[in-house]
Protein backbone atom coordinates (compact mmCIF):
# COMPACT_ATOMS: atom_id res chain seq x y z
CA UNK A 1 0.00 0.00 0.00
CA UNK A 2 2.58 2.27 0.77
CA UNK A 3 4.94 1.31 -1.90
CA UNK A 4 1.73 2.37 -4.09
CA UNK A 5 1.08 5.67 -2.20
CA UNK A 6 5.09 6.28 -3.37
CA UNK A 7 5.15 5.23 -6.74
CA UNK A 8 1.93 7.55 -7.11
CA UNK A 9 3.59 10.24 -5.94
CA UNK A 10 6.41 9.78 -7.93
CA UNK A 11 4.51 9.71 -10.94
CA UNK A 12 3.29 13.08 -10.25
CA UNK A 13 6.27 14.55 -9.62
CA UNK A 14 7.46 13.10 -12.69
CA UNK A 15 4.37 14.79 -14.55
CA UNK A 16 5.00 18.04 -12.64
CA UNK A 17 8.73 17.79 -13.94
CA UNK A 18 7.56 16.95 -17.66
CA UNK A 19 5.16 20.02 -17.65
CA UNK A 20 7.58 22.57 -15.98
CA UNK A 21 10.14 21.23 -18.97
CA UNK A 22 7.77 21.66 -21.60
CA UNK A 23 7.03 25.05 -20.58
CA UNK A 24 10.82 25.95 -20.31
CA UNK A 25 11.36 24.62 -23.60
CA UNK A 26 8.74 26.58 -25.19
CA UNK A 27 10.11 29.74 -23.92
CA UNK A 28 13.44 29.06 -25.25
CA UNK A 29 12.08 27.82 -28.46
CA UNK A 30 10.36 31.39 -28.58
CA UNK A 31 12.71 34.02 -30.50
CA UNK A 32 13.00 37.32 -28.88
CA UNK A 33 11.14 40.00 -30.04
CA UNK A 34 12.38 43.11 -30.43
CA UNK A 35 10.77 45.93 -31.63
CA UNK A 36 12.56 49.01 -33.59
CA UNK A 37 10.95 52.45 -34.32
CA UNK A 38 11.46 53.74 -37.72
CA UNK A 39 11.10 57.24 -38.72
CA UNK A 40 11.01 58.05 -42.62
CA UNK A 41 10.85 61.36 -44.05
CA UNK A 42 12.40 62.99 -47.21
CA UNK A 43 15.06 61.65 -47.74
CA UNK A 44 15.92 59.97 -44.40
CA UNK A 45 15.62 56.85 -42.78
CA UNK A 46 16.16 57.11 -38.79
CA UNK A 47 16.13 53.74 -36.65
CA UNK A 48 16.07 54.41 -33.05
CA UNK A 49 17.55 51.15 -31.98
CA UNK A 50 20.55 50.67 -34.99
CA UNK A 51 20.70 46.58 -33.51
CA UNK A 52 18.97 43.79 -31.91
CA UNK A 53 18.90 39.96 -30.79
CA UNK A 54 18.47 37.28 -33.76
CA UNK A 55 14.77 36.79 -33.38
CA UNK A 56 11.61 38.08 -34.41
CA UNK A 57 12.81 42.18 -35.27
CA UNK A 58 9.44 44.50 -35.19
CA UNK A 59 10.28 47.17 -37.56
CA UNK A 60 7.39 50.12 -36.31
CA UNK A 61 7.53 52.49 -39.28
CA UNK A 62 6.32 56.07 -39.05
CA UNK A 63 5.90 58.52 -42.14
CA UNK A 64 6.54 61.78 -41.03
CA UNK A 65 7.14 62.99 -44.62
CA UNK A 66 4.91 64.40 -47.27
CA UNK A 67 5.42 61.65 -49.99
CA UNK A 68 4.85 58.10 -49.57
CA UNK A 69 7.47 55.97 -48.61
CA UNK A 70 8.00 52.03 -47.91
CA UNK A 71 10.99 50.04 -46.11
CA UNK A 72 12.56 47.39 -47.63
CA UNK A 73 14.82 44.67 -45.25
CA UNK A 74 18.04 43.17 -47.33
CA UNK A 75 20.66 40.99 -46.24
CA UNK A 76 24.28 42.90 -47.14
CA UNK A 77 24.63 40.71 -50.42
CA UNK A 78 21.52 42.75 -51.62
CA UNK A 79 19.12 39.53 -50.85
CA UNK A 80 15.44 40.88 -50.41
CA UNK A 81 13.82 39.91 -46.45
CA UNK A 82 10.65 42.14 -46.42
CA UNK A 83 9.24 44.73 -47.02
CA UNK A 84 5.87 46.93 -45.87
CA UNK A 85 4.25 48.22 -48.90
CA UNK A 86 3.94 51.85 -49.67
CA UNK A 87 2.99 54.12 -46.28
CA UNK A 88 1.79 57.25 -46.91
CA UNK A 89 2.17 60.30 -45.52
CA UNK A 90 1.34 60.61 -41.57
CA UNK A 91 0.78 56.88 -41.66
CA UNK A 92 2.07 54.10 -39.94
CA UNK A 93 3.16 50.10 -40.35
CA UNK A 94 4.79 47.55 -39.56
CA UNK A 95 7.00 44.77 -40.50
CA UNK A 96 8.12 41.75 -38.58
CA UNK A 97 11.03 39.70 -39.55
CA UNK A 98 12.46 36.28 -38.22
CA UNK A 99 16.66 37.85 -38.74
CA UNK A 100 19.51 35.63 -38.07
CA UNK A 101 22.84 37.74 -37.16
CA UNK A 102 23.98 39.52 -39.96
CA UNK A 103 24.25 43.10 -41.12
CA UNK A 104 21.45 44.50 -43.05
CA UNK A 105 20.32 47.30 -45.06
CA UNK A 106 17.09 49.34 -44.88
CA UNK A 107 16.25 51.34 -47.96
CA UNK A 108 13.37 53.00 -49.34
CA UNK A 109 13.00 51.22 -52.91
CA UNK A 110 10.45 53.67 -54.03
CA UNK A 111 11.61 56.10 -56.71
CA UNK A 112 15.04 57.16 -56.12
CA UNK A 113 14.55 57.69 -52.49
CA UNK A 114 17.45 55.72 -52.05
CA UNK A 115 19.24 56.85 -53.64
CA UNK A 116 18.74 60.50 -52.10
CA UNK A 117 19.28 59.31 -48.66
CA UNK A 118 16.66 56.73 -47.48
CA UNK A 119 18.81 53.95 -46.82
CA UNK A 120 21.06 53.00 -43.53
CA UNK A 121 22.11 49.73 -42.01
CA UNK A 122 21.04 47.98 -39.09
CA UNK A 123 23.27 45.08 -37.09
CA UNK A 124 21.53 41.60 -35.63
CA UNK A 125 23.87 40.21 -33.33
CA UNK A 126 24.10 37.02 -31.19
CA UNK B 1 -24.08 48.44 7.23
CA UNK B 2 -28.02 49.59 7.46
CA UNK B 3 -29.24 51.80 4.37
CA UNK B 4 -29.52 54.49 7.41
CA UNK B 5 -26.25 54.18 8.26
CA UNK B 6 -25.00 54.38 4.78
CA UNK B 7 -26.74 57.50 4.28
CA UNK B 8 -25.54 59.09 7.14
CA UNK B 9 -21.82 57.89 6.53
CA UNK B 10 -22.13 59.46 2.75
CA UNK B 11 -24.16 62.36 4.64
CA UNK B 12 -21.61 63.38 6.87
CA UNK B 13 -18.60 63.29 4.04
CA UNK B 14 -20.59 65.60 1.93
CA UNK B 15 -21.19 68.06 4.90
CA UNK B 16 -17.55 67.95 5.51
CA UNK B 17 -17.32 69.00 2.04
CA UNK B 18 -18.70 72.34 2.72
CA UNK B 19 -17.39 72.72 6.10
CA UNK B 20 -14.32 75.05 6.45
CA UNK B 21 -11.46 73.63 8.38
CA UNK B 22 -8.43 74.58 7.49
CA UNK B 23 -8.90 77.89 7.07
CA UNK B 24 -11.81 80.47 6.52
CA UNK B 25 -13.93 79.10 4.54
CA UNK B 26 -11.45 76.16 3.15
CA UNK B 27 -13.02 73.18 2.17
CA UNK B 28 -12.43 69.52 0.86
CA UNK B 29 -14.44 70.60 -2.13
CA UNK B 30 -12.33 73.63 -2.46
CA UNK B 31 -9.20 71.86 -2.47
CA UNK B 32 -10.94 69.16 -5.13
CA UNK B 33 -11.15 72.32 -7.73
CA UNK B 34 -7.72 73.79 -6.63
CA UNK B 35 -6.21 70.07 -7.64
CA UNK B 36 -8.36 69.18 -10.84
CA UNK B 37 -7.13 72.37 -11.92
CA UNK B 38 -4.14 72.47 -11.29
CA UNK B 39 -3.37 69.09 -11.76
CA UNK B 40 -5.10 65.43 -11.90
CA UNK B 41 -7.44 65.79 -9.20
CA UNK B 42 -7.68 64.89 -5.66
CA UNK B 43 -7.72 61.32 -3.90
CA UNK B 44 -9.98 61.65 -1.03
CA UNK B 45 -6.90 61.14 1.58
CA UNK B 46 -5.30 64.35 -0.03
CA UNK B 47 -8.97 66.08 -0.14
CA UNK B 48 -9.16 65.60 3.75
CA UNK B 49 -5.57 66.31 4.26
CA UNK B 50 -5.57 69.46 2.59
CA UNK B 51 -8.66 70.89 3.81
CA UNK B 52 -7.41 70.51 7.23
CA UNK B 53 -4.35 72.32 6.39
CA UNK B 54 -5.63 75.47 5.04
CA UNK B 55 -5.39 77.44 1.51
CA UNK B 56 -2.30 78.89 2.02
CA UNK B 57 -0.01 75.61 2.78
CA UNK B 58 -2.28 74.12 -0.22
CA UNK B 59 -1.20 76.40 -2.44
CA UNK B 60 2.05 76.45 -1.80
CA UNK B 61 2.64 72.50 -1.62
CA UNK B 62 0.15 72.49 -5.32
CA UNK B 63 2.93 75.74 -6.81
CA UNK B 64 5.92 74.48 -5.25
CA UNK B 65 5.22 70.32 -5.16
CA UNK B 66 7.33 68.20 -2.51
CA UNK B 67 10.89 69.38 -1.03
CA UNK B 68 13.29 68.22 -3.29
CA UNK B 69 11.54 67.83 -6.22
CA UNK B 70 9.31 66.24 -8.26
CA UNK B 71 8.93 62.56 -8.25
CA UNK B 72 6.88 59.38 -9.40
CA UNK B 73 5.52 57.21 -6.71
CA UNK B 74 3.73 53.60 -7.36
CA UNK B 75 4.37 51.21 -9.67
CA UNK B 76 6.54 51.78 -12.83
CA UNK B 77 4.31 51.11 -15.91
CA UNK B 78 3.97 48.09 -18.13
CA UNK B 79 2.06 47.32 -21.17
CA UNK B 80 1.29 43.34 -21.44
CA UNK B 81 4.25 42.82 -18.44
CA UNK B 82 6.80 44.90 -20.33
CA UNK B 83 8.23 47.71 -19.50
CA UNK B 84 7.60 50.91 -21.51
CA UNK B 85 9.97 51.19 -24.26
CA UNK B 86 8.83 55.42 -25.76
CA UNK B 87 11.04 55.06 -28.66
CA UNK B 88 10.27 51.99 -30.48
CA UNK B 89 6.78 51.05 -29.38
CA UNK B 90 3.90 53.43 -30.98
CA UNK B 91 2.14 54.89 -28.57
CA UNK B 92 4.52 54.24 -25.39
CA UNK B 93 5.48 58.16 -25.63
CA UNK B 94 1.93 58.89 -25.13
CA UNK B 95 1.90 56.26 -21.68
CA UNK B 96 5.11 57.26 -20.47
CA UNK B 97 3.69 60.73 -20.02
CA UNK B 98 0.28 59.82 -18.86
CA UNK B 99 1.95 57.70 -16.46
CA UNK B 100 4.17 60.34 -15.29
CA UNK B 101 0.64 62.89 -14.48
CA UNK B 102 -0.96 59.89 -12.42
CA UNK B 103 2.40 59.16 -10.75
CA UNK B 104 3.80 62.79 -10.36
CA UNK B 105 4.14 64.35 -6.73
CA UNK B 106 3.85 67.73 -8.54
CA UNK B 107 1.13 67.92 -11.05
CA UNK B 108 1.06 71.11 -11.53
CA UNK B 109 4.44 70.59 -13.69
CA UNK B 110 2.52 68.21 -15.65
CA UNK B 111 -0.05 70.04 -16.75
CA UNK B 112 1.49 73.12 -17.00
CA UNK B 113 3.62 70.83 -19.89
CA UNK B 114 0.43 69.78 -21.38
CA UNK B 115 -0.29 73.95 -21.25
CA UNK B 116 3.37 74.68 -22.79
CA UNK B 117 2.64 71.17 -25.40
CA UNK B 118 -0.89 73.17 -26.68
CA UNK B 119 1.01 76.55 -26.72
CA UNK B 120 4.02 75.51 -28.63
CA UNK B 121 2.26 73.26 -30.45
CA UNK B 122 4.66 70.68 -32.41
CA UNK B 123 3.79 67.44 -34.04
CA UNK B 124 5.20 65.19 -36.88
CA UNK B 125 8.83 65.15 -35.67
CA UNK B 126 10.72 62.19 -34.63
CA UNK B 127 10.08 60.27 -31.08
CA UNK B 128 13.33 61.49 -29.78
CA UNK B 129 12.73 65.04 -30.70
CA UNK B 130 9.84 65.16 -29.34
CA UNK B 131 10.65 63.21 -26.06
CA UNK B 132 13.24 65.86 -25.57
CA UNK B 133 11.31 68.64 -26.46
CA UNK B 134 8.33 67.58 -23.58
CA UNK B 135 11.54 67.17 -21.24
CA UNK B 136 12.57 70.78 -21.83
CA UNK B 137 8.99 72.19 -21.55
CA UNK B 138 9.00 70.28 -18.27
CA UNK B 139 12.39 71.66 -17.17
CA UNK B 140 10.76 75.36 -17.48
CA UNK B 141 7.29 75.03 -17.08
CA UNK B 142 7.07 77.01 -13.96
CA UNK B 143 10.03 79.14 -14.96
CA UNK B 144 11.30 82.41 -16.77
CA UNK B 145 8.92 82.23 -20.13
CA UNK B 146 11.64 84.33 -21.67
CA UNK B 147 13.92 81.42 -20.84
CA UNK B 148 11.49 79.18 -21.91
CA UNK B 149 11.01 80.90 -25.44
CA UNK B 150 15.07 80.71 -25.73
CA UNK B 151 14.77 77.11 -25.16
CA UNK B 152 11.38 76.78 -27.81
CA UNK B 153 13.12 78.64 -30.52
CA UNK B 154 16.39 76.53 -30.60
CA UNK B 155 14.75 73.34 -29.82
CA UNK B 156 15.54 70.42 -32.88
CA UNK B 157 11.55 69.74 -32.78
CA UNK B 158 10.29 72.93 -33.30
CA UNK B 159 12.92 74.07 -35.99
CA UNK B 160 12.23 71.56 -37.94
CA UNK B 161 8.63 72.01 -37.38
CA UNK B 162 8.49 75.43 -38.27
CA UNK B 163 11.27 75.37 -40.74
CA UNK B 164 13.54 77.23 -38.48
CA UNK B 165 16.79 74.98 -39.04
CA UNK B 166 18.14 75.78 -42.48
CA UNK B 167 16.36 78.87 -42.99
CA UNK B 168 19.31 80.88 -44.50
CA UNK B 169 19.91 84.89 -45.74
CA UNK B 170 19.03 84.05 -49.11
CA UNK B 171 16.42 82.62 -48.57
CA UNK B 172 15.32 82.90 -44.78
CA UNK B 173 12.00 81.65 -44.00
CA UNK B 174 9.15 83.22 -42.71
CA UNK B 175 6.97 80.40 -40.50
CA UNK B 176 8.68 80.81 -37.20
CA UNK B 177 8.90 84.41 -36.96
CA UNK B 178 5.30 84.72 -37.65
CA UNK B 179 4.09 82.00 -35.61
CA UNK B 180 6.42 83.42 -32.72
CA UNK B 181 4.42 86.68 -33.07
CA UNK B 182 0.92 85.52 -33.48
CA UNK B 183 0.55 82.09 -31.22
CA UNK B 184 3.67 82.28 -29.09
CA UNK B 185 3.93 85.86 -27.44
CA UNK B 186 1.69 88.96 -29.11
CA UNK B 187 -1.76 87.71 -31.14
CA UNK B 188 -1.83 90.73 -32.57
CA UNK B 189 0.15 94.39 -32.71
CA UNK B 190 2.51 93.08 -35.69
CA UNK B 191 3.08 94.08 -39.22
CA UNK B 192 4.06 91.65 -41.95
CA UNK B 193 7.10 93.85 -42.32
CA UNK B 194 7.72 92.94 -38.46
CA UNK B 195 7.11 88.83 -39.26
CA UNK B 196 9.62 89.25 -42.71
CA UNK B 197 11.93 91.26 -40.70
CA UNK B 198 12.54 88.69 -37.54
CA UNK B 199 12.22 85.63 -40.08
CA UNK B 200 16.22 88.11 -41.72
CA UNK B 201 17.03 87.90 -38.07
CA UNK B 202 16.39 84.25 -37.03
CA UNK B 203 18.11 82.85 -39.81
CA UNK B 204 21.61 81.17 -39.25
CA UNK B 205 20.35 78.15 -37.87
CA UNK B 206 21.09 74.89 -39.48
CA UNK B 207 20.25 70.83 -39.03
CA UNK B 208 22.42 68.26 -38.54
CA UNK B 209 21.11 64.96 -38.55
CA UNK B 210 21.93 61.92 -37.01
CA UNK B 211 21.08 57.84 -38.31
CA UNK B 212 19.58 57.04 -34.48
CA UNK B 213 16.34 60.56 -35.49
CA UNK B 214 18.47 62.87 -33.04
CA UNK B 215 19.66 65.68 -34.37
CA UNK B 216 21.85 69.06 -33.45
CA UNK B 217 21.14 71.80 -34.03
CA UNK B 218 23.97 74.48 -34.73
CA UNK B 219 24.08 78.31 -35.09
CA UNK B 220 26.23 79.10 -38.32
CA UNK B 221 26.83 82.76 -39.09
CA UNK B 222 27.55 82.99 -42.27
CA UNK B 223 24.03 81.61 -43.16
CA UNK B 224 22.85 84.27 -41.14
CA UNK B 225 21.46 88.20 -42.39
CA UNK B 226 23.61 90.45 -40.22
CA UNK B 227 22.27 93.27 -42.28
CA UNK B 228 20.49 96.22 -40.78
CA UNK B 229 16.41 95.10 -39.77
CA UNK B 230 13.72 97.67 -38.49
CA UNK B 231 11.48 95.35 -35.95
CA UNK B 232 8.50 97.07 -33.80
CA UNK B 233 10.03 99.94 -33.57
CA UNK B 234 13.62 98.97 -33.40
CA UNK B 235 16.19 99.22 -36.01
CA UNK B 236 19.70 97.36 -35.70
CA UNK B 237 21.43 94.65 -36.75
CA UNK B 238 19.33 92.55 -34.96
CA UNK B 239 20.11 88.77 -34.27
CA UNK B 240 17.74 85.82 -32.17
CA UNK B 241 17.87 87.04 -29.34
CA UNK B 242 17.00 90.69 -30.29
CA UNK B 243 14.08 89.13 -31.90
CA UNK B 244 13.01 87.71 -28.60
CA UNK B 245 13.95 90.27 -26.12
CA UNK B 246 11.56 92.69 -28.45
CA UNK B 247 8.71 90.58 -28.65
CA UNK B 248 8.34 89.66 -25.04
CA UNK B 249 8.65 93.46 -24.10
CA UNK B 250 6.19 94.28 -26.44
CA UNK B 251 2.88 95.59 -24.43
CA UNK B 252 0.66 93.02 -26.06
CA UNK B 253 2.95 90.51 -24.60
CA UNK B 254 1.82 90.49 -21.31
CA UNK B 255 -1.92 90.98 -21.38
CA UNK B 256 -1.59 87.87 -24.32
CA UNK B 257 0.54 85.47 -22.05
CA UNK B 258 -1.71 85.89 -18.82
CA UNK B 259 -5.04 85.72 -20.68
CA UNK B 260 -4.15 82.50 -22.14
CA UNK B 261 -2.52 81.25 -18.68
CA UNK B 262 -6.19 82.37 -16.90
CA UNK B 263 -8.43 80.73 -19.51
CA UNK B 264 -6.06 77.26 -18.73
CA UNK B 265 -7.55 77.94 -14.76
CA UNK B 266 -10.39 79.25 -15.10
CA UNK B 267 -13.68 78.74 -17.71
CA UNK B 268 -15.26 82.64 -17.28
CA UNK B 269 -12.87 85.44 -18.51
CA UNK B 270 -11.10 87.59 -15.88
CA UNK B 271 -12.10 91.03 -14.76
CA UNK B 272 -10.27 94.30 -16.06
CA UNK B 273 -8.66 94.84 -12.61
CA UNK B 274 -7.56 90.97 -12.50
CA UNK B 275 -6.01 91.32 -16.09
CA UNK B 276 -4.16 94.22 -14.90
CA UNK B 277 -3.11 92.46 -11.68
CA UNK B 278 -1.94 89.88 -13.36
CA UNK B 279 0.02 91.73 -15.72
CA UNK B 280 1.82 93.88 -12.82
CA UNK B 281 2.96 90.45 -11.59
CA UNK B 282 4.31 88.76 -14.49
CA UNK B 283 6.14 92.13 -15.48
CA UNK B 284 7.31 92.60 -11.72
CA UNK B 285 8.54 89.08 -11.77
CA UNK B 286 10.43 89.73 -14.74
CA UNK B 287 8.21 87.74 -17.04
CA UNK B 288 8.20 84.58 -14.28
CA UNK B 289 5.45 82.27 -15.15
CA UNK B 290 4.94 80.74 -11.19
CA UNK B 291 4.15 83.95 -9.57
CA UNK B 292 1.48 84.20 -12.11
CA UNK B 293 -0.20 80.74 -11.62
CA UNK B 294 0.09 81.05 -8.05
CA UNK B 295 -2.11 84.38 -8.28
CA UNK B 296 -4.66 82.99 -11.14
CA UNK B 297 -4.95 79.64 -8.27
CA UNK B 298 -5.50 81.61 -5.22
CA UNK B 299 -7.99 83.69 -7.31
CA UNK B 300 -11.69 83.25 -5.87
CA UNK B 301 -13.14 82.85 -9.50
CA UNK B 302 -11.49 79.68 -9.57
CA UNK B 303 -13.64 78.44 -6.67
CA UNK B 304 -16.90 79.53 -7.92
CA UNK B 305 -19.93 77.73 -8.51
CA UNK B 306 -18.33 74.67 -6.70
CA UNK B 307 -21.41 72.42 -6.75
CA UNK B 308 -21.99 73.41 -10.79
CA UNK B 309 -18.31 73.26 -12.35
CA UNK B 310 -18.01 74.93 -15.72
CA UNK B 311 -14.86 73.82 -17.40
CA UNK B 312 -14.82 70.88 -19.69
CA UNK B 313 -12.11 68.31 -18.56
CA UNK B 314 -9.78 67.73 -21.88
CA UNK B 315 -9.56 64.39 -22.46
CA UNK B 316 -5.75 64.01 -21.24
CA UNK B 317 -7.35 65.41 -17.77
CA UNK B 318 -10.22 63.03 -18.03
CA UNK B 319 -8.60 60.51 -18.18
CA UNK B 320 -5.84 60.83 -16.35
CA UNK B 321 -7.58 62.32 -13.30
CA UNK B 322 -9.72 59.44 -13.58
CA UNK B 323 -6.48 57.00 -13.23
CA UNK B 324 -4.75 58.76 -10.65
CA UNK B 325 -7.98 59.54 -8.02
CA UNK B 326 -8.65 55.82 -8.45
CA UNK B 327 -5.27 54.83 -7.88
CA UNK B 328 -5.20 53.22 -11.52
CA UNK B 329 -1.89 52.42 -13.45
CA UNK B 330 -0.75 52.16 -16.37
CA UNK B 331 -1.05 48.41 -17.15
CA UNK B 332 -2.47 48.49 -20.88
CA UNK B 333 -2.10 50.21 -23.75
CA UNK B 334 -5.90 51.23 -23.95
CA UNK B 335 -5.25 55.04 -22.89
CA UNK B 336 -3.22 55.56 -26.56
CA UNK B 337 -6.07 54.58 -28.94
CA UNK B 338 -8.80 56.19 -26.90
CA UNK B 339 -7.31 59.46 -26.23
CA UNK B 340 -7.22 59.87 -30.16
CA UNK B 341 -10.17 58.71 -30.35
CA UNK B 342 -11.09 61.28 -27.58
CA UNK B 343 -9.90 64.24 -29.87
CA UNK B 344 -6.08 64.71 -27.77
CA UNK B 345 -3.27 62.77 -28.38
CA UNK B 346 -0.25 64.14 -26.67
CA UNK B 347 2.87 64.50 -29.24
CA UNK B 348 0.44 64.83 -32.09
CA UNK B 349 -1.39 68.25 -31.54
CA UNK B 350 -3.70 69.05 -34.86
CA UNK B 351 -2.02 71.82 -36.01
CA UNK B 352 0.50 74.67 -34.61
CA UNK B 353 -2.51 76.61 -33.23
CA UNK B 354 -3.03 73.42 -30.81
CA UNK B 355 -6.63 71.63 -29.85
CA UNK B 356 -9.87 73.81 -29.78
CA UNK B 357 -10.76 73.74 -26.00
CA UNK B 358 -13.73 74.11 -24.04
CA UNK B 359 -16.85 72.37 -25.39
CA UNK B 360 -15.09 71.55 -28.58
CA UNK B 361 -13.98 68.39 -26.45
CA UNK B 362 -17.55 67.40 -26.49
CA UNK B 363 -18.35 66.08 -29.61
CA UNK B 364 -21.14 63.00 -29.75
CA UNK B 365 -18.07 60.52 -30.89
CA UNK B 366 -15.29 62.41 -28.16
CA UNK B 367 -17.78 61.58 -25.58
CA UNK B 368 -18.96 58.08 -26.94
CA UNK B 369 -14.90 57.29 -26.41
CA UNK B 370 -14.88 58.53 -22.77
CA UNK B 371 -17.81 56.03 -21.69
CA UNK B 372 -15.36 53.59 -23.72
CA UNK B 373 -12.69 55.53 -21.50
CA UNK B 374 -14.56 54.80 -18.52
CA UNK B 375 -15.55 51.13 -18.73
CA UNK B 376 -11.45 50.24 -19.19
CA UNK B 377 -10.46 51.59 -16.17
CA UNK B 378 -12.88 49.59 -13.81
CA UNK B 379 -12.00 47.16 -15.71
CA UNK B 380 -8.19 46.94 -15.71
CA UNK B 381 -8.48 49.31 -12.55
CA UNK B 382 -8.72 49.55 -9.11
CA UNK B 383 -11.94 50.10 -9.03
CA UNK B 384 -12.71 46.97 -10.69
CA UNK B 385 -15.31 44.82 -8.24
CA UNK B 386 -13.82 42.06 -6.70
CA UNK B 387 -16.88 39.32 -6.86
CA UNK B 388 -19.40 38.65 -4.66
CA UNK B 389 -18.10 41.45 -2.70
CA UNK B 390 -20.58 43.67 -2.74
CA UNK B 391 -23.60 41.58 -2.23
CA UNK B 392 -27.49 41.55 -3.02
CA UNK B 393 -28.55 41.72 0.38
CA UNK B 394 -26.94 45.64 0.24
CA UNK B 395 -29.36 48.69 0.22
CA UNK B 396 -29.70 50.63 -3.21
CA UNK B 397 -27.96 53.34 -1.04
CA UNK B 398 -25.17 50.84 0.28
CA UNK B 399 -24.20 49.76 -2.77
CA UNK B 400 -24.38 52.92 -4.52
CA UNK B 401 -22.06 54.52 -1.55
CA UNK B 402 -19.77 51.46 -2.24
CA UNK B 403 -19.65 52.32 -5.76
CA UNK B 404 -18.55 55.59 -4.93
CA UNK B 405 -15.85 55.37 -2.29
CA UNK B 406 -14.61 53.19 -5.12
CA UNK B 407 -14.02 55.55 -7.43
CA UNK B 408 -12.04 57.94 -5.28
CA UNK B 409 -15.19 59.54 -3.70
CA UNK B 410 -15.56 62.38 -6.89
CA UNK B 411 -18.23 65.40 -6.30
CA UNK B 412 -21.39 64.15 -7.84
CA UNK B 413 -24.61 65.82 -7.97
CA UNK B 414 -28.16 65.48 -6.20
CA UNK B 415 -29.96 64.63 -9.56
CA UNK B 416 -27.20 62.54 -10.53
CA UNK B 417 -26.74 60.52 -7.24
CA UNK B 418 -30.58 60.40 -7.17
CA UNK B 419 -30.60 58.95 -10.42
CA UNK B 420 -28.05 56.25 -9.53
CA UNK B 421 -29.36 55.15 -6.23
CA UNK B 422 -32.60 54.74 -8.24
CA UNK B 423 -30.88 52.56 -10.82
CA UNK B 424 -29.51 50.36 -8.13
CA UNK B 425 -33.32 49.84 -6.75
CA UNK B 426 -34.34 49.24 -9.64
CA UNK B 427 -31.72 46.57 -10.63
CA UNK B 428 -33.03 43.13 -9.34
CA UNK B 429 -36.73 44.18 -10.63
CA UNK B 430 -36.77 41.09 -12.72
CA UNK B 431 -35.53 38.71 -10.55
CA UNK B 432 -38.46 37.08 -7.89
CA UNK B 433 -38.27 38.69 -4.60
CA UNK B 434 -37.05 35.31 -3.10
CA UNK B 435 -34.32 35.19 -4.99
CA UNK B 436 -32.56 38.31 -4.79
CA UNK B 437 -30.57 37.95 -1.84
CA UNK B 438 -28.91 34.73 -3.60
CA UNK B 439 -28.24 37.21 -6.50
CA UNK B 440 -24.97 38.42 -6.13
CA UNK B 441 -23.64 38.16 -9.51
CA UNK B 442 -26.27 41.04 -10.53
CA UNK B 443 -24.95 42.60 -7.37
CA UNK B 444 -21.80 42.37 -9.14
CA UNK B 445 -22.61 43.57 -12.35
CA UNK B 446 -24.81 46.48 -10.66
CA UNK B 447 -21.54 47.42 -9.20
CA UNK B 448 -19.21 47.51 -12.71
CA UNK B 449 -22.31 49.73 -13.98
CA UNK B 450 -22.47 52.31 -11.28
CA UNK B 451 -18.48 52.48 -11.16
CA UNK B 452 -18.70 53.39 -14.97
CA UNK B 453 -21.12 55.33 -14.77
CA UNK B 454 -20.03 57.57 -11.72
CA UNK B 455 -16.58 57.67 -13.71
CA UNK B 456 -18.44 58.66 -16.99
CA UNK B 457 -21.73 60.55 -16.22
CA UNK B 458 -22.46 64.54 -17.01
CA UNK B 459 -20.33 65.16 -13.76
CA UNK B 460 -17.38 63.94 -14.83
CA UNK B 461 -16.87 65.35 -17.20
CA UNK B 462 -16.80 68.92 -15.51
CA UNK B 463 -14.21 70.57 -13.24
Amino acid sequence: MVARRTGSLLLALLLLLAVLTASAADARRRPPTTSVGVAAREFRFSAYRTSAPGGIVRFNVANFGEDGHDLVVETAGGRRVGRTGEVRSGRRATLALRLRPGTYRLVCDLADHAARGMRTSFRVTR
Amino acid sequence: MSATAARRRHGRRRAHARRPSGGRGWTEAHVRRLFWRAGFGATPAEARRWARRGKAATLDHVVNGPPGGARVRGPAPRVEQRPLDPLNEWGDDVLWWLDRMIRSTHPLQEKLTLFWHDHFATADQDTPLMLAQNRMLRANALGSFRELLGAVTRDPAMQLFLSLADSTKDAPNENYARELMELFTLGSGYSERDVREAARALTGYTADWHDDGTVTIKYDAGQHDDGVKTLLGRRGRLGVDDVLDLVTAHPNHAPFLVGKLWSFFVATPPSRATLRALVATYRGSGLRIEPVVRQILAHPQLYRGLDAPDMVKCPVVFLAGAMRTTGTYVTQDYPTWLLELMGQLPFSPPSVAGWDWGAAWMSSNAMRQRFVAGNHVVQYGRPRPRKGAAPASLTPQEAYARAWRAVGEPRVSAATRATLTHLAARFFDDIDARWRDQADWRADALQWTLRHLLLTCPDAQLH
